[in-house]
């Protein structure tokens, strides 16, 4: 009885991202970073980034201008744990039939149990934002480097769909940690993913949305009665207008980098001005 | 078929009507012939099927955890301790032993063997671990010993007060052990710790009141609770 | 008793309810759902205990404090060291991927003797034993018959203790001959003894500088350590500071900038100095260090006049005059502006009358030893040995030429013009016998590497310390592998640009995995199998004496802490006067006068036949040196980059369409030095006219992840001598595209 007492006091986590895309150099080092923590597998050719599997991926855009107005931006995208209009309506997770695929309310984390995936891909087709990956092939580790697998990550087999977790190893990881020591609550700096860790621009701060203390809650300001929009300026989420309500932030003082998150009518204002609050 | 077995057949109940013709005489035949196959089915099933399902392997050294937990202070955390960053160490490793066994400390055979053949080349007891989960499964020892209090009876049964090891049962489809199913082939269990699937874990949780209904999926514990 | 068909179906249907109602089907059932879940060949990485090894990063000079996450014997993880003091945290993704080259396939797993024709990849397995007697031998044979000079050695640094056993070998058996793998350090050196009479390397103090102005220096794409350039730069566009990117192509570090400028290539040094011009014009330079501190002002300010106002530079650049004015004049706002040189990584020396040209507005700004600015650092010297007693064959050789000694340009500084070397080797002009090799690919990273390979095959003997089968492992007749930075002690002296004079220790995080020897110890003992003098000058038993006895009390500091500060010597601050003759910065004399009236150096080729510039450009998504990138960079090149086998070459859509090509044809690139086959990738961010080919791809050995991958820009490019030092400044070539 006291436990659930502990459990119904204790406020829910919401981990996300802030991502200033203004100090991202598309330098790639996230993605390697997650590769290495998340035990991704790699092939020879891996050009056809339709079948490359990479959890993060960081994407180009442009601005469009001809010869020397041309600007451009990188937007690392990991998945962007979409909580939807009501808490867990994540486009992914309600459509899994195998249950393989789980929005955590205590953590705001969708999960991937790769075990239980039976790879129909249902999850791929409903995810607005590329972010799950199908092994149409068993993971081959030339001899001798399955030695940097990490035990923490259980490498996938073939015919089942992975994506970003958040680096939830890390979150176990550290609560156990925390239990050693008598603490229920783990702290900012013991849980981290590991591109946020990695990043050597600085450009991703990640942390419990719900808890003021955290820098990501700062650095966003999401507004909790209103599907956790951000009242920072410059902060945009991808396909917003969607309703995913995702927990990945991007932020930018570039109008044009705003403006490339969401699908905007010529002239239309960037933001989330009229329909967005009715949708879903 | 002879033409009496039609005549015999035609005298009975619709039911067996509607069944191909028999011999007159096969009437208590055929339910012999039930009984010969429920019950050689149910042999199979209930006690040749689990012989052939499991094969028995022996720990490369007998073990007498009673003896070992008499002379240390800490109990079972003396040699499975848990490291300071929370994650549990599991079975011992030689390091761990060799602080005491270095040298032969008492007459057992078995000590006599893991001195020679394991402290003396510096080689590591591959321990046959009746526990041992599949890669899937995340458990936190960390969360149970000292979150909830537990004792590792609850789970891992009176290991502590064996001297002897028992032989590891190994499932050959699955490679893991029979712990895991339990010893009854049928997974009735009488003990908390005679079964260790995911739906024992559940089972304590509920009767626990430490359900949690953090999935959206399940109403119950999210799944990347016990997953990786 | 008849056995019927109703007795069988009464068994079977027995049977099966019997069997439905043991725990045979349902057990059967879980058990193979757990089997197809847990396929036996799925890996399952064993689980132990967690430890973490602080230690160096040497996969680019950079040397970044790593940490490397190990599950017992396993290395599993390489991180950033947070706070080390090495860095700010944070690490790039060639430091990240580390572990895929100590346990990749590419490793060189004993000492090998080539078996087959040079190239030919076959090789036989020898002892140790037998690896050093024929180095010794060979290098015995060439000092008894008179030729110790005959002997080079070519590493990829020069200081720190493996570079100078090296070069202690070299002069011990009597040969001049050590090289260094030309890079920016070589201008950056020459820059600092012109003006500052300062010898040492130059620091930039882009912590604390609210512009900066980069003249094509990849800053963000791996530019001196990348995660303190990366923080730096965030920083200082944070704080309301600016970045000014010179860069013919909108690179990552030009889509940061606040101003891009994309003049033609070859045009910098003139960009530079107009920007000196409307400094010195329009009256924003420094008067205060200007007038105490700088000599030769006049007649800068003359040439600047004379030759360098913007409107009449446009033509030349393809700038705009109001581009270049707005540009200083934000250069001249800053309160601590800093203008940096070194093309891309800084892995070719340059020009060094750009280096000059910059460095001038940095002394215009008064960014000399200050903060915020250019700093002069003093060169490592934790290194004293006891002096060399040469024999007489000895003496004889060090009084021999160095091969790349020609004394024919303005300044002749002692930089390593390899290039030279390898042109009179190639030619038959000197006498090269025997190369040692370590820690370089000179036969994939120079340019005109296909004339590297032939002059390769001119040298009767090469011994390769490689830890990989790259492509000079490959031209070799002896590969005597060095284990990796992962699995061996060394000393590793930062310079990088950094404002810190620091040593970083690498140490073994792992036991090594193959049959390898640290390349100190491999020297040593061939010093030893001389005999004579030669072991005479290596008093020490082994490689690890030798690093203790050297680095004496910093040892234990390097060991507990993973890195030496090293203490300041005298600093050749402003107050305290420079080092020159005259005691200011030399912004001019008679020297550096002469630089300035050499013509910028250009690549061979005619514009009639060639009409495009080929730029050979850096990423941070590939490694071009002596380290291949690894399977996970590979993975995250972009596709417009590498496609299958095929690279690109990037050109403006313009460009493009006068060619007839389309997004993704394929293409043939022919240059002076070579023709390729490509694909073309249309980018608006490019100057029309420009065709930019990436640094890393196109090798020919390593695995099936690097190998035969895109083309080696190199092939396409010829060294260009700088007229005014003698070294490679080769930036790209002449070039034309046909479709293909």
């Amino acid at each position: 009885m006291k436990q659930t007492q502990t459990q119904t006091q204790h406020r829910p986590k919401r981990y996300g991202m802030a991502i200033d895309v203004d100090k991202c150099t598309g330098c790639g080092s996230c993605m390697v970073a997650c590769f290495s923590e998340n035990n991704v597998p790699f092939k020879q050719d891996e050009t056809d980034k339709l079948l490359s599997i990479t959890w993060l991926r960081v994407y180009k855009i442009s601005n469009n201008e001809k010869f020397p107005n041309t600007e451009v931006a990188f937007i690392p995208r990991p998945c962007q744990h979409c909580a939807g209009q009501h808490e867990g309506h994540s486009p992914c997770v309600s459509v899994c039939p195998a249950t393989a695929t789980d929005y955590s309310v205590e953590t705001g984390i969708v999960s991937q149990i790769y075990t239980r995936c039976f790879g129909c891909r249902y999850c791929m087709a409903a995810c607005p934002y590329h972010a799950r990956y199908f092994n149409w092939w068993d993971p081959v580790w030339p001899a001798g480097m399955e030695k940097s697998l990490s035990p923490n990550v259980s490498p996938r087999m073939r015919g089942v769909v992975e994506k970003c977790s958040f680096c939830f190893h890390r979150y176990q990881q550290a609560r156990d940690k925390a239990y050693a020591e008598g603490r229920r609550e783990i702290r900012e700096e013991e849980y981290q993913t590991a591109c946020t860790q990695a990043c050597p621009a600085g450009a991703i701060v990640f942390g419990d949305l719900n808890n003021p203390e955290h820098l990501v809650h700062q650095i966003v300001k999401p507004d909790i009665e209103h599907h956790y929009r951000s009242h920072n300026p410059r902060a945009f989420r991808l396909l917003e207008r969607l309703g995913t309500n995702t927990k990945v932030y991007y932020l930018s003082s570039r109008d044009w980098v705003r403006k490339s998150g969401d699908n905007y009518l010529p002239g239309e204002p960037v933001g989330l001005q009229g329909k967005a609050d009715t949708h879903g | 078929m002879s033409s009496n077995e039609k005549h015999q057949t035609d005298g009975r109940t619709g039911d067996a009507h509607a069944s191909s013709p028999s011999d007159p005489r096969s009437g208590p035949y055929i339910l012999l012939f039930f009984i010969l196959g429920l019950a050689l089915s149910m042999v199979v099933g209930w006690s040749i099927f689990p012989k052939l399902l499991y094969s028995q392997k022996s720990q490369p050294i007998d073990f007498n955890h009673k003896l070992h937990l008499e002379q240390v202070d800490n109990g079972c955390q003396s040699c499975h301790f848990f490291r300071e960053d929370g994650s549990f160490s599991g079975s011992p490793r030689l390091a761990q032993c060799t602080d005491c066994h270095a040298e032969l400390l008492g007459e057992s055979e078995n000590e006599k063997i893991f001195v020679e053949h394991y402290v003396a080349t510096d080689r590591e007891v591959p321990w046959l671990v009746y526990s041992r989960q599949p890669d899937c499964v995340f458990f936190s020892h960390s969360a149970h010993v000292f979150g909830a209090k537990m004792d590792c009876e609850t789970c891992h049964g009176p290991i502590g007060k064996s001297e002897s090891l028992k032989p590891y049962e190994e499932n050959r489809i699955t490679g893991l052990s029979r712990d895991i199913w339990g010893r009854n082939i049928a997974g009735f269990k009488q003990n908390t710790w005679d079964r260790m699937k995911m739906d024992d874990c559940a089972q304590c949780h509920a009767q626990h009141d430490t359900l949690h209904d953090s999935s959206v999926q399940t109403g119950r514990d999210a799944c990347f609770v016990c997953h990786k | 008793m008849k056995l019927s068909r109703r007795c069988f179906l009464a068994f079977s249907i027995g049977g099966a309810a019997g069997t439905a109602l043991s725990p045979l089907p349902w057990k059967l059932t879980d058990d193979l759902s757990i089997w197809s879940q847990n396929w036996p060949w799925t890996p399952v990485p064993p689980d132990g205990e967690y430890a973490y090894i602080n230690t160096t990063c040497t996969l680019c000079p950079g040397h970044c404090g790593i940490r490397v996450r190990k599950v017992d014997e396993r290395a599993v993880k390489i991180e950033g060291q947070e706070s080390s003091g090495m860095n700010p945290g944070g690490i790039c993704l060639l430091g990240l991927s580390g572990l895929q080259l100590l346990y990749g396939p590419t490793r060189i797993q004993a000492p090998l003797k080539r078996v087959g024709e040079r190239g030919e990849n076959r090789w036989q397995t020898i002892s140790w034993e037998e690896a050093i007697e024929e180095v010794a031998g060979r290098l015995n044979d060439l000092r008894s018959k008179g030729q110790p000079q005959a002997v080079a050695a070519l590493a990829s640094e020069d200081t720190g203790t493996v570079p100078q056993l090296m070069k202690r070998l070299l002069t011990a058996v009597g040969s001049p001959n050590f090289y260094r793998m030309p890079s920016m350090e070589d201008s950056q050196a020459a820059v600092l003894a012109l003006t500052q009479g300062e010898e040492g390397f130059v620091g930039m103090d882009v912590e604390q500088a609210d512009f900066v102005l980069s003249f094509g220096s990849a800053l963000l794409e791996g530019y001196g350590a990348s995660p303190r350039m990366m923080q730096a730069v965030n920083r200082l566009r944070a704080d309301g500071g600016k970045l000014a990117q010179i860069d013919s192509r909108l690179s990552n570090t030009a889509a940061k900038s606040d101003i891009w400028l994309a003049p033609k290539p070859g045009t910098e040094a003139d960009v530079a100095l107009s920007i000196a011009h409307v400094l010195i014009t329009r009256n924003r330079y420094d008067h205060g260090f200007v007038s105490q501190w700088a000599e030769g002002f006049e007649a800068f300010s003359a040439m600047v006049a004379e030759k360098y106002a913007p409107e009449k530079i446009a033509d030349r650049t393809g700038l705009a005059t109001d581009q270049i004015i707005s540009t200083a004049i934000a250069f001249a706002d800053a309160k601590h502006p800093l203008a940096v040189y070194g093309k891309g990584k800084g892995q070719q020396p340059g020009s060094l009358k750009e280096a000059l040209a910059v460095n001038a507005l940095n002394a215009l700004a008064g960014s000399i030893n200050r903060p915020g600015g250019i700093q002069a650092m003093a060169g490592y010297d934790y290194i004293q040995w006891p002096a060399l007693q040469p024999d007489d064959v000895a003496a004889a050789g060090l009084q021999t030429p160095r091969l790349d000694q020609k004394g024919d340009v303005v300044y002749p500084n002692p930089g390593y013009k390899v290039h030279r070397m390898i042109e009179a080797v190639g030619a038959g002009s000197a006498d090269l016998q025997a190369l040692l090799v370590a820690e370089s690919n000179p036969c994939y990273s120079l340019p005109g590497a296909d004339k590297v390979r032939t002059a390769f095959s001119k040298i009767p003997f090469v011994v390769s310390f490689s830890s990989f089968m790259d492509e000079t492992a490959m031209q070799s007749d002896l590969i005597l592998p060095n284990p990796i930075y992962l699995e061996r002690y060394e000393d590793v002296p930062v310079k990088a640009g950094t404002t810190r004079r620091r040593v970083g220790l690498c140490r073994p995080v792992v036991a090594p995995l193959h049959n390898t020897q640290h390349v100190g110890d491999t020297i040593i003992q061939i010093a030893h199998a001389m005999e004579g003098s030669v072991a005479a000058a290596f008093p020490w038993t082994d490689y690890a004496t030798c690093l203790k006895e050297t680095l004496s009390d910093a040892w234990e500091t390097l060991l507990e802490k993973g890195h030496w500060e090293v203490p300041e010597t005298t600093h050749a601050a402003g107050a305290d006067g420079f080092k020159t003759a005259s005691g200011k910065f030399v912004l001019m004399n008679e020297t550096i006068g002469a630089i300035y009236l050499a013509d910028a150096p250009l690549p061979a080729g005619d514009e009639s036949e060639y009409p495009l510039q080929l730029v050979a450009y850096d990423t941070i998504r590939l490694s071009s040196q002596y380290v291949g990138s690894s399977p996970f960079m590979l993975k995250i090149l972009s596709d417009t980059t590498l496609k299958g086998q095929a690279g690109f070459v990037e050109l403006n859509p313009e460009t493009a369409a006068k060619l007839n090509l389309k997004e993704g044809a394929s293409a043939t690139i022919t240059t002076p030095a070579g023709s390729a086959d490509v694909r073309v990738h249309l980018d608006e961010g490019i100057r029309p006219g420009i065709v930019a080919m990436a640094r890393g791809l196109g090798h020919t050995a390593y695995d099936g992840f690097l190998a035969g991958k895109g083309v080696n820009v190199n092939q396409l490019i010829a060294p260009v001598e700088d007229p005014a030092s003698g070294l490679d400044a080769a930036w790209g070539s002449w070039a034309k595209l046909a479709k293909g």
